[in-house]
Order: structure tokens, then sequence, then C-alpha cells
């Protein structure tokens, strides 16, 4: 393939990005793959010239942008990796430095988030330097803590559309909103006996009384006379744990057996 | 560690193999600097006692690093390999073997000028590694390693320079490359009587031998704070090394690739990644040669050098691609468990790191020199002690090798433990740089979350009832909704028991529960005793069993039953004698 047809199919990429036809940018993306694999600048070595490294690079980024939108999070997880050695390599960061980087990063983040895979997480937040400072990064982090300690009303207007840093975040706040619901149901089924309806509806960020009917269904709770009543925890204590108790007291057995 | 009990086996048998081994291993013997053993007359008790030594030795361990390279880096120094303790004293004793030309002189000499005293030193050295090429015997190896602490603090291109000219023939390939970095040339005369002739080196140089000399000068260069040229120098030398292919040059291998890292990690930052491929491809080789120390040494370098840059996934997938040999120096095991608590604690198994980390401090050696790493592990294991939401012993913070260094973890625990968020910031603040110097930082933020619950948790144990309001206005939260759901969550993670009213706004506290009512004291006991077992258990496992005890063992039962046997005889053949002896019988 010439340089310059991969450079047309490039703009191609571009304008149906710019026109939101994910589609097509998709279909483009599958052609310009297999041209750069062509070229060697699938993964960056010295042997690849810059230039090529550095277009390499923008478009495995739109293609993990486009995924994004396409909300197929296997592909971004795998543009992610691949662009993996082009952020790391030294060459490429100290020419031009990419302006996508951290949107990327915080996508994945985001995106690991959502799965709920807080241990990859922080691994990859460990690997950032002062990542508190860039805002498409700071956005996961702060999300993260408030679900940790628990201020979900605060998740809940970060994940409204004025706040988040960019479009493509938008995208996941269906998923956190439904994490956030989820987490906020098994709190109150704990920590309270009984809720009037209206007052669930504020705190599951439901729209309607009808709303909170279907959740509490959905959730097997009772609803009556406009409260919804949670289910008393029966206490399943056993008087003994015969079984382990028996089960330990051999265990001494045999050790103290082997001792003597 | 070297396999004692293969060491030992040999070592019974070497006499015998000693004469096999110089003929098939060591044509190179006929090298002019022989050997005279002047002390221990009879050979054999002479070894033993060695044996004996060592073996004590050998619990001893040694922080040889670089103590001096100021308090920062000495945090990230991590034990080395080698054993100190109980060495310099015995190459002293049986090992007081010169040249055959000339020792009394040298020995004169030797109390005059320390050069000499090390030259020599550097000279018997030798010696212990043709005695363990040719006995096949890594414990001369390492005994040649004990000292290089000693001769650490003597080294001086001079004496570099010396130990290069009278060692090498003037054609061999080391000499130049040598002498390019040690950077002295000047005849050196000063000694004027040791005439060079004499020693005029012939014929090959042992590896062994050229290896360590290659591994002093890397030391050297490290001291000099030569980086550049050190790191030029250990890429080359570690290439060597790795064409190599001897068992006696595994422990000196080891060393090597450990200052080979340390060089190029002192150096800008692409120079650490640059030597992950050289490793890893050592790694391999080591592994399929069952070189141990290498192999071992290797894995922590490797691990340490994906921290450095924070590659946890990598260093992960090094941890459960490879298997650390269980057989490796007690330092080395330690350095391990380090490094492994860390990339747990930032995976957030907290439990696992925890028990990585007790497990590196408890191995970790006591004497000063390790003090570095062991500020770094308790640093850590606070940390994580903390996340896991219990609080960690005072008296950690009293040890006097680690009081100083603790001191703003000692201010973060204070927090933590009242569960004031301000106290927590305000130490997370004025401590920042020293808790991201400690690489703690990123962990000490998840903490907040932790300060939360147990201000939430003192407030439910201190009031029956208590208004959302107050709540949020004690914990300093942005809103009371916040404080609604971060209660309600505390209440589902089971912090605390209590429940909340939403429409009044307040949280009760559930009556306490009496705790001996339930099955927690049972269970606390039963990790007790489980612990006590496994303690039992371990101390089992670490004793030394003198090889071929059980043979000695069954030799005595054989004996025993001969013994029998003929007793068993005599009674018979006695029966006849009954009679006569039957009134003496009844006598007793």
């Amino acid at each position: 393939m010439a340089d310059s047809e991969l450079k047309s199919l490039h703009a191609g990429l571009l304008s149906s990005v710019s026109k939101a036809d994910y589609t097509a940018a998709s279909r483009t993306l599958s052609v310009l793959k297999l041209a750069l694999l062509e070229r060697n600048a699938l993964i960056p070595s010295s042997s690849t010239p810059v230039p090529t490294l550095l277009l390499a690079r923008e478009i495995l980024e739109i293609g993990a942008l486009t995924s994004i939108h396409q909300t197929d999070d296997a592909a971004f997880s795998r543009y992610y990796s691949q662009l993996q050695p082009f952020y790391e390599d030294g060459r490429l960061t100290a020419k031009s430095p990419s302006p996508h980087r951290s949107k990327i990063i915080g996508l994945h983040l985001l995106l690991l988030l959502s799965k709920n895979d807080i241990a990859d997480f922080h691994t990859t937040l460990e690997n950032l330097e002062a990542p508190e400072e860039d805002p498409f990064i700071k956005h996961p982090i702060m999300l993260e803590r408030w679900l940790m300690e628990g201020s979900y009303d605060k998740v809940w207007n970060a994940t409204k559309g004025t706040q988040v840093p960019s479009e493509e975040f938008a995208l996941f706040s269906q998923v956190l909103v439904g994490t956030i619901r989820n987490e906020i149901a098994t709190c109150s089924e704990k920590a309270y006996a009984s809720l009037p309806v209206s007052n669930a509806k504020n705190l599951l960020f439901l729209d309607s009384d009808g709303a909170v009917i279907q959740f509490a269904k959905e959730k097997g709770w009772e609803v009556r006379d406009g409260r919804v009543y949670f289910p008393v925890e029966e206490s399943e204590k056993e008087a003994l744990a015969s079984g382990t108790i028996i089960e330990n007291t051999i265990g001494y057995a045999h050790e103290l057996e082997t001792i003597v | 560690m070297v396999d004692k009990s293969s060491l030992r086996s040999n070592k019974r048998s070497d006499s015998k193999d000693a004469k096999k081994g110089t003929d098939s291993k060591q044509p190179a013997k006929a090298s002019s600097r022989k050997t005279t053993v002047k002390k221990s007359p009879s050979g054999s008790t002479g070894e033993m006692e060695e044996d004996k030594q060592l073996d004590n030795g050998a619990e001893d361990v040694d922080m040889n690093d670089d103590t001096q390279d100021s308090a920062t880096t000495a945090t990230l120094e991590k034990p080395e390999a080698a054993n100190k303790a109980g060495g310099d004293g015995d190459v002293e004793m049986d090992d007081g073997k010169t040249t055959r030309d000339g020792g009394e002189d040298k020995k004169d000499e030797a109390k005059e000028d320390p050069a000499i005293a090390a030259i020599n030193e550097i000279k018997d050295n030798f010696n212990l590694l043709e005695r363990a090429v040719t006995l096949f015997d890594a414990r001369f190896t390492l005994r040649v390693l004990r000292t290089i602490s000693s001769l650490r603090r003597r080294l001086t291109p001079e004496i570099l320079a010396r130990i290069v000219r009278d060692t090498y023939p003037a054609d061999h390939t080391s000499v130049r490359r040598l002498e390019a970095v040690i950077g002295y040339d000047g005849a050196m005369e000063v000694d004027g009587v040791e005439a060079t002739a004499k020693e005029s080196p012939s014929g090959t140089v042992l590896p062994e031998v050229d290896i360590y000399i290659h591994l002093l000068t890397q030391i050297y260069l490290l001291d000099q704070k030569s980086l550049e040229a050190g790191a030029r120098f250990s890429t080359e030398l570690v290439e060597t090394i790795h064409s190599l292919n001897r068992r006696t040059l595994d422990s000196l291998a080891a060393k090597a690739y450990f200052y080979y890292a340390r060089f190029h990690e002192l150096l800008p930052s692409p120079a650490v990644t640059s030597i992950r491929p050289q490793l890893l491809a050592s790694l391999r080789t080591a592994t399929l040669r069952k070189d141990v120390d290498t192999q071992a040494n290797i894995i922590t370098l490797l691990l340490r050098n994906y921290l450095l840059t924070s590659h946890i996934t990598q260093a992960d997938h090094l941890v459960s691609k490879t298997v650390f040999p269980e057989s490796a120096a007690n330092n080395l095991i330690a350095r391990y468990q380090y490094y492994l608590g860390r990339i747990r604690a930032i995976q957030l198994d907290y439990t696992a790191a925890h028990n990585e980390l007790i497990g590196a401090i408890r191995k970790a050696p006591q004497t000063a020199a390790a003090a570095g790493f062991v500020q770094a592990a308790n640093k850590l294991n606070i940390i994580v002690e903390l996340l896991m939401g219990d609080i960690p012993e005072r008296s950690v913070f009293r040890e006097p090798r680690l009081e100083k260094a603790l001191r703003a973890y000692f201010l973060l625990v204070q927090a933590v433990r009242i569960g004031e968020l301000d106290a927590f910031f305000d130490t997370l603040n004025t401590h920042a740089e020293t808790f991201k110097k400690d690489g703690t930082y990123s962990l000490i933020l998840r903490l907040r979350q932790n300060v939360i619950k147990t201000g939430i948790r003192m407030m439910s144990l201190s009031y029956s009832k208590i208004s959302l309001r107050d709540i949020c206005v004690r914990l300093r939260l942005d809103s009371e909704e916040s404080a609604e759901y971060i209660v309600a969550k505390a209440i589902r993670d089971g912090v605390i028991e209590a429940t909340l009213n939403h429409e009044k706004g307040y949280m009760q506290s559930k009556e306490m529960l009496d705790v001996y009512a339930t099955q927690e004291p049972q269970e606390a006991f039963h990790e007790r005793i489980m612990f006590c077992m496994s303690l039992h258990n371990d101390s089992v496992k670490a004793m030394r069993f003198p090889m071929n005890q059980h043979r000695l063992e069954l030799k005595n039962a054989q004996e025993a039953r001969e013994r029998e046997r003929e007793l068993a005889k005599e009674i018979q053949d006695g029966e006849i004698d009954d009679d006569d002896a039957g009134g003496e019988f009844e006598g007793l």
C-alpha cells in the first residue's frame, strides 16, 4: 500500500469520526491496521521511522475512542494494550507527547471501575505520575474514592452530563449508575427497617414512585402503605458449629501425635 | 544458597574425587601459583572444623551493601547474598597459606603496607577459588565472597592494577578491558622487592579468578561513582558470564549480576529498562542449569527493576511464571518477600501482602547494615495493617533503629486510630514528600475511607443515638446525604451495628453483643493454635539433619541386631551350662 493511500484512508477515518459515523470508522480502521502491520508499525521498533509510528499511535487512539462509542469494551482493552508500548517509548514521547494519552488512560480506568476490577485499577494508577493533576484521570480516581467510602450522591452528581471531562466518559454513566443503585440497595437492606417510597425514590436516584415499586419487586422487597419494608434478616447463627469444632480438635490431636 | 547437603557429601568423597576433578575439570591447574597448606597438620580434622564453622556461619547474614550510599538509597538497598559472620576468622586460621616463594617476606611487608596486605588477601582468595574448582566445592567460593566487604574499603586503583598485572599473561583479553576502566597504568614499584618475574603469570587464568577480579573492579567502580563506565564494564562482564557454564562460578556470577543491575539502576531512565532482556535471558539459562544462586538473585533483581518503573503487572506475571528457589539464601528470600508484599499491597490483596511483609521483616538480618531494609519493610507493613483495619503495635515505633524513620508513619497511625480526617490530611500533606519517596503515597491515599470508618465506629460506640447532621459535622463531610450513604455502607460492611432512620435523620446503635457468647473467642483460639503448630512444623523443617545420619543409625541398628544374635547364640550355647549357672540366677 502506498503512502498516499494510507494518508487518504487516515483522512477518511478522521472525517467519519468527526461525523460520528463509527461503523464506517471501524471499517476503515481494520484496513488501516493491516497497512500499519505491513509497515511494521503496530509495535514500535527502532527500525520503523518515527513519523510512521506517530501516525500509528494516532490511528490506534482513534480506534480506542471509536470502540468506546460502539460500547465494545473488549476492543477498547485491545487498543489500550496496543497503545502501551507507544506511550512507553521514550523516542515518541520526547518528540511529541500524545494529546490523547490521559484521556485513553482515564477511560481505561473508568472501564476497570465499571467492571469492579479495583486491583487492576490501582495497578494502572501506580504507573502514573501525579495522576490527580490531570482532569481526565482525576475523574475516575475521585469516582473510585467516593464509591469506596460510600458517597454515592457525589458519584451520582459526577456522572451527570456536565460533570464529565469528555463525551466518551458520559457513556459509562449508565453502567455506573446501575452499580451504585445496586450498592445503595444492599446498604439500605441492612441499614433501614423501612422507608417511605418517596424517600426511597430519592435515595436510589429513581425517577418516579412507580420505578421504586418496580425496583423493589426485582429486589424482593415488600411495599405496603406507601412504605418499603426490607426483609428482616433471620438470625442464622447456630448455637454451636459442632462440625468445625470436631474438625479442629481432630486436627490438634493429629498435630500432637506427630510431635509426640 | 548452595545445597549444603550435596556439598557435604562431596566433601566426604572429595579426597577420592580430587584427582578426578583435577583431570577433567581443570587443565589450567598448571598455574605457577602453587599452594602449600601450612597449618592444619592433619587435613581431615581441619576440614571437619571448617565444615562446622561454616554451618554456624551460614545462619548469619550480612548486608554487604552500599551502606555508604546515603540514607535514601540505603532504604532501598537489600541484604546481600553473602554470608559473612564467622568467615574472616577461618580464612586467617586455616588458610594461612602463602605462595611458596618468599612467603615470610611477604608477611612482614603485609604489616607495613595495607595495600600489600590487600593484595595478599586477594591472592589468597585466588587460592581458595582454585581449591573450590578442584574440589568442586562452592563453600570456598562463598568464603571468598565474604571477604569482599572488608576488601572493599581498601580497594585502590594501584591494588587492582597490580593484581591484573600479576595474574594475567600480558596478551590476555581481560587485561586491556580491566586496565581501561581502572585507569591506572603507572608502574607500581613501591614494593620494589616483589619481583614480578617470580609471580609472572603463565598459561591460562581460571575463569573463576578472572570473574573475581572483574567483580572487585565492579565494586571499585561503584564506590568511585563512575557509573557510566561501570555499566559498560558490567554489561561486558555479564555477557562473558552468560557464555560460561561452570557450576563453580554460580555464586560469583550472582554477585556480578547484582552490581550489573545496580549500575544501571543508578543511571538515568532508559538504562533501567534496557537490562531486562539480558536479565530474563540469564534467568532462563540459570533455571535450566539449576543455578540456584543466580536464579534467586536475578528474580529479585527483575522484581526490583519492574517495581522501580512501577510495572506492577509485569512483576506480577514474573512472579506467577517463575518458581523462586526454596533453597535460596535467607536474605534473598527476605527481599523476594518484600517485593511480593509490595505487589500484593498495590493489588489490594492486603492479607497476602501482610504475610509476605511479616516474613520479610522476620527473615531480614538483624545487623545494623540491614536497617534500611527493615525500615522499608516496616513502613509498608504499617500501611498494609492500617488498610486491613488493624492498628500496628506501638512497640514497632519504639525500636531504636526504626523510631526516627517511622516518625511520619507514627503520626499517620495516630490520625487513623482516632478517626480524625483533618489530622490525617495534615499528616499526609506535611509528610507528602517522605511518603512519595518511600513509594507509599498512593497506598496512603486509600486510607481515607478507613479513617472515615474508624470515625463512624468511634461515634457509634460513644452514642446510642446521633443525628446525621452531627456525624456530618464531626467527620467534616460535605453533606448530610453523603453522611447517610456512608453510614449505610458502614453498616453493610459490618463496621458498626446500627440502624438508620431516614425520616428523622438519626443513627441508632444496636446493643453491644457479648463477644464471649459468639464463636469469636474460639476462632481466635484456633488461630493461635494453628500459628503455634505451623511455627513448630517450620522449626522442625528448618533444623539441620546431618547427611547420611540415618545410615549411621541403620548401621548401629545392624550392629545391635548382630550383638543380639550373638547374645542369643551365647545363651543358646549357654543353655548347656544352664544347670551350672542355675544356682547363681536364683541368687539374683
